[in-house]
């Protein structure tokens, strides 16, 4: 067992890792990072997953529904720090995974991966905690400063392939239905489908059914079923691929008009206040036309016009990002042209919502269009399809999991009570 | 002082045991012999409530988001830094009751100065009124000269502020007027603690009090024999309007119990107000999760799970006759996020949301969405400037 493998085990185990270890680690991921483009590539099928916020019993959890490392590939849109109470458990493990398996692990920087934030919202406290020095918080801000501010997803399939994990074989299953027809499609915690919406033909039927089904309510989703709202793409043919998707934290700037864009920004740094660079950790997607100020008082709020535009220009089917707490989940908006993907269950301890994440499945064209390009040097001009020319791209079928906080006392895990704060 | 060994049992005659309360947590002051582990645990941990708001307020305080000179006396130790949405909870809840407590003492109509007639004395009733440091600061801003002030709490938690209060020279001697007094709690027979508090030598030469700590169990308040009339009371007044502030004190008390509380005083209070800050909406999922968190921590409100929604604050306060009838009376509330919303001036928000930056917007509207102020009155006199508040 090597000492990474070894590393991995004791963080797996939510134990934090000594300092030197810490900073052997850090400095291999910036060797790996470095080497990063900001938007990096990522080829399909791949599980995309937003906030984790040091909810480290919350990730085990994640895994244990999307299935474990390197037996699925996962992109991480950012904010595995602050928070919770083991943002650094969550992260160094992260961070094991990435340079363990450089390949299938993604993972982009968050609004929250950032020197001034974590000293308001605890990751330097913890750090200073559990290893009475801030050492360890410097070597992962450094580390913070070399994550990509991006990925574009390729090679999405248009139809959902089978869910290989977590079927039990009494339950219903996505086995007995593969639909080529389902656009999206919601499991529960357990695999068991909570939801299913069809693609194209029956588009005028979702949009009469949608209020409907958004009233039926879920085992899994207390709160009832997450804001699907009927497909705008109709192109999609059966086992074909999609559009590409990006992923970003946040959103979209004002300053940024294509994904080439992001590719020229200067990003190893701290995350400045303003700029192209913050907006895209920091903006919010909102029923508005076109731009406007954002409450958080960093990046925009922008509009469903702006992403349409946005994808349109870029050949992109869709955008995923985290940033905002969603009660369900996940939530789609715009036509489908965005959608919120929220990985931290019962956020604080106190929110009370569900998590969701989202799998991408592959399209089944193999690798002829375009490898991995981790490290690649020629990662930045190995983007976007274009060969189609289509005029509105397929979306991908989107398999969302949704899954509730790990139980407090789950799998032998330290059961530390976490207490949230109220007014009392 | 009475004997503290010896239990008055009828204390507990004509307790609410018909209303289905019996065994929860009740007549702490009754003596220790009758009073159950697991009661006095969660007494203590309805008290440790005092030290979280203590804290909060602190942190809020260091900040830079209240002035408050006085919130660093009642924290032990350096204090712990608040997350920016509790920070600004904090500020919120306490602005807010600043506003609605300033509109009540204000002179009622500003084209006659006070100066031209006396002006009218008023009365505020802290219930559970813990570490609070709301007296202080009014007496700092020399607000407190035409007011009379009682604190209701535990006898322990009256105790330890007194301890507090007696040893620090600003909180003891600030006013050069007033004097400390301590004596044996006249109000229950059977709380050995003393009731103290401030007061001064009026015109007339009499004593007249300005500031006092009731150390009493307010669950027994209606149920206690010797406490029939608001002269049992030191320093109680009926013939000045008075306003009752409740800031999650009577939530943690059983639905009826509270309402007895409350009913004491309206029934012996012409002139009465009151004001209540505490949490809503338990039905939804983050409702749902406070209540289970705060049932981890020993904590329940049983309040919170009849009165859900501002409506049934409204309601519930109405029917203790804080109600429009024959003479004036009202009654409003307002959910947390609104008052943020709507309350605090545009140059104000900017300021606090300078301090720290909120990035954690929905969280907060959420969080503040569960808290709520209401508030009422009843009375001819008194309560003019909250009848125009909401117009304004």
């Amino acid at each position: 067992m090597s000492d990474l493998d070894r590393a991995i085990a004791q963080l797996r185990a939510c134990r934090p890792i000594p300092e030197a270890q810490v900073r052997e680690l850090c400095h291999k991921a910036r060797e790996l990072l470095i080497e990063e483009g900001n938007v990096v590539t990522v080829k399909a099928p791949v599980t995309i997953c937003g906030d984790i916020h040091g909810q480290f019993h919350d990730l085990m959890e994640l895994f244990r529904v999307g299935g474990d490392v390197p037996d699925t590939n996962y992109l991480f849109m950012g904010d595995f720090v602050d928070r919770g109470f083991y943002s650094l458990e969550s992260f160094l493990l992260l961070l094991c995974l990435k340079v363990r398996y450089p390949d299938r692990m993604t993972l982009i920087r968050g609004n929250h991966e950032s020197r001034q934030i974590t000293t308001v919202y605890g990751f330097y406290d913890e750090c200073l905690r559990k290893y009475g020095s801030a050492n360890v918080w410097r070597y992962c801000c450094e580390v913070f400063d070399y994550l990509a501010l991006g990925a574009i997803v390729l090679g999405a399939s248009t139809a959902l392939e089978p869910s290989k994990q977590n079927v039990p074989a009494s339950a219903a299953s996505t086995q007995d239905d593969v639909d080529s027809d389902i656009e999206i499609e919601v499991l529960s915690h357990d695999g068991s489908i909570i939801q299913k919406f069809p693609r194209g033909k029956a588009r005028g039927l979702i949009g009469q059914n949608n209020s409907a089904a958004k009233r039926s309510s879920s085992p899994a989703a207390k709160t009832g079923p997450p804001g699907t709202g009927a497909s705008g793409w109709s192109r999609g043919s059966t086992g074909s691929s999609s559009g590409a998707v990006l992923c970003v934290h946040g959103g979209l700037s004002p300053l940024i008009d294509g994904v080439d864009k992001i590719r020229l920004l200067d990003r190893k740094q701290e995350v400045p206040h303003e700029g192209a660079m913050c907006d895209l950790l920091w903006s919010d997607p909102d029923e508005i036309d076109g731009w406007g100020l954002s409450p958080r008082g960093a990046g925009f709020l922008f509009g469903a016009d702006i992403v349409k535009v946005f994808n349109h220009a870029n050949d992109l089917s869709m955008i995923a990002r985290a940033h905002q707490l969603v009660m369900e989940g996940f939530k789609e908006m715009f036509d489908n042209s965005i959608v919120t993907v929220w990985s931290a269950p019962n956020y604080c301890y106190r929110c009370g919502n569900v998590a969701a994440i989202l799998e991408l499945g592959e399209d089944g064209m193999g690798e002829s269009a375009h490898a991995r390009s981790n490290g690649d040097v020629n990662r930045s001009d190995g983007g976007i399809m274009k060969e189609n020319e289509r005029v509105l791209l397929a979306g991908p079928a989107r398999r969302y999991r949704v899954f509730q906080a790990a139980p407090q006392d789950s799998r032998g895990m330290p059961a530390k009570k976490p207490v949230a704060d109220y007014f009392l | 002082m009475s004997a503290p060994q010896i239990p008055n049992l009828l204390g507990l005659r004509g307790g609410p045991r018909s209303r289905g309360s019996r065994g929860r947590g009740r007549g702490r002051g009754g003596g220790s012999e009758l009073v159950t582990p697991s009661q006095q645990r969660k007494d203590l941990d309805i008290q440790s409530t005092d030290t979280d708001a203590a804290v909060s307020r602190l942190s809020a305080v260091s900040l830079g988001y209240l002035d408050d000179p006085f919130a660093s006396y009642f924290v032990t130790g350096p204090g712990t830094r608040r997350l920016p949405i509790i920070n600004r909870g904090t500020y919120t809840r306490t602005t807010a009751l600043d506003i609605l407590i300033n509109a009540f003492l204000a002179p009622h109509d500003a084209s006659h100065p006070e100066s031209q007639s006396p002006p009218q004395p008023k009365q505020i009733i802290s219930l559970g009124a813990g570490t609070d440091t709301r007296y202080f600061r009014l007496r700092a801003q020399n607000r407190h000269q035409n007011l009379i002030y009682h604190e209701f709490d535990f006898p322990s938690v009256s105790t330890g502020k007194l301890r507090l209060v007696s040893s620090n020279e600003t909180l003891a001697n600030q006013d050069p007027a007033a004097n400390l007094f301590v004596q044996p709690n006249k109000a229950s027979a059977e709380t050995p603690e003393s009731e103290w508090g401030f007061t001064r030598t009026a015109a007339d030469g009499r004593s007249e009090v300005l500031y006092c700590c009731h150390p009493l169990d307010l669950r027994r308040l209606p149920y206690t024999p010797s406490l029939k009339s608001l002269g049992d009371i030191h320093g109680l007044r009926d013939d000045v309007p008075t306003l009752i502030i409740s800031e999650c004190c009577l939530c943690y008390l059983d639905v009826d119990n509270a309402q007895d509380v409350i009913k004491w005083f309206v029934d012996r209070i012409p002139s009465l107000g009151i004001i209540l800050y505490e949490p809503i909406g338990v039905d939804d999922p983050f409702g749902q999760m406070m209540v289970a968190n705060l049932a981890a921590r020993n904590i329940t409100m049983p309040t919170v799970k009849v009165y859900k929604r501002l409506g049934d604050q409204k309601q519930r306060i109405s029917d203790l006759g804080f109600k429009k009838t024959s003479a004036d009376g009202g009654q409003e509330a307002e959910a947390v996020d609104r008052i943020w919303e709507n309350w605090i001036t545009p140059q104000e928000k900017e300021r606090v949301d300078d301090l720290e930056g909120l990035d954690e917007v929905e969280e907060w509207q959420m969080l503040a969405r569960h808290y709520a102020v209401v508030w009422g009155w009843k009375g001819s006199s008194g309560w003019e400037n909250w009848k125009t508040f909401q117009q304004k």
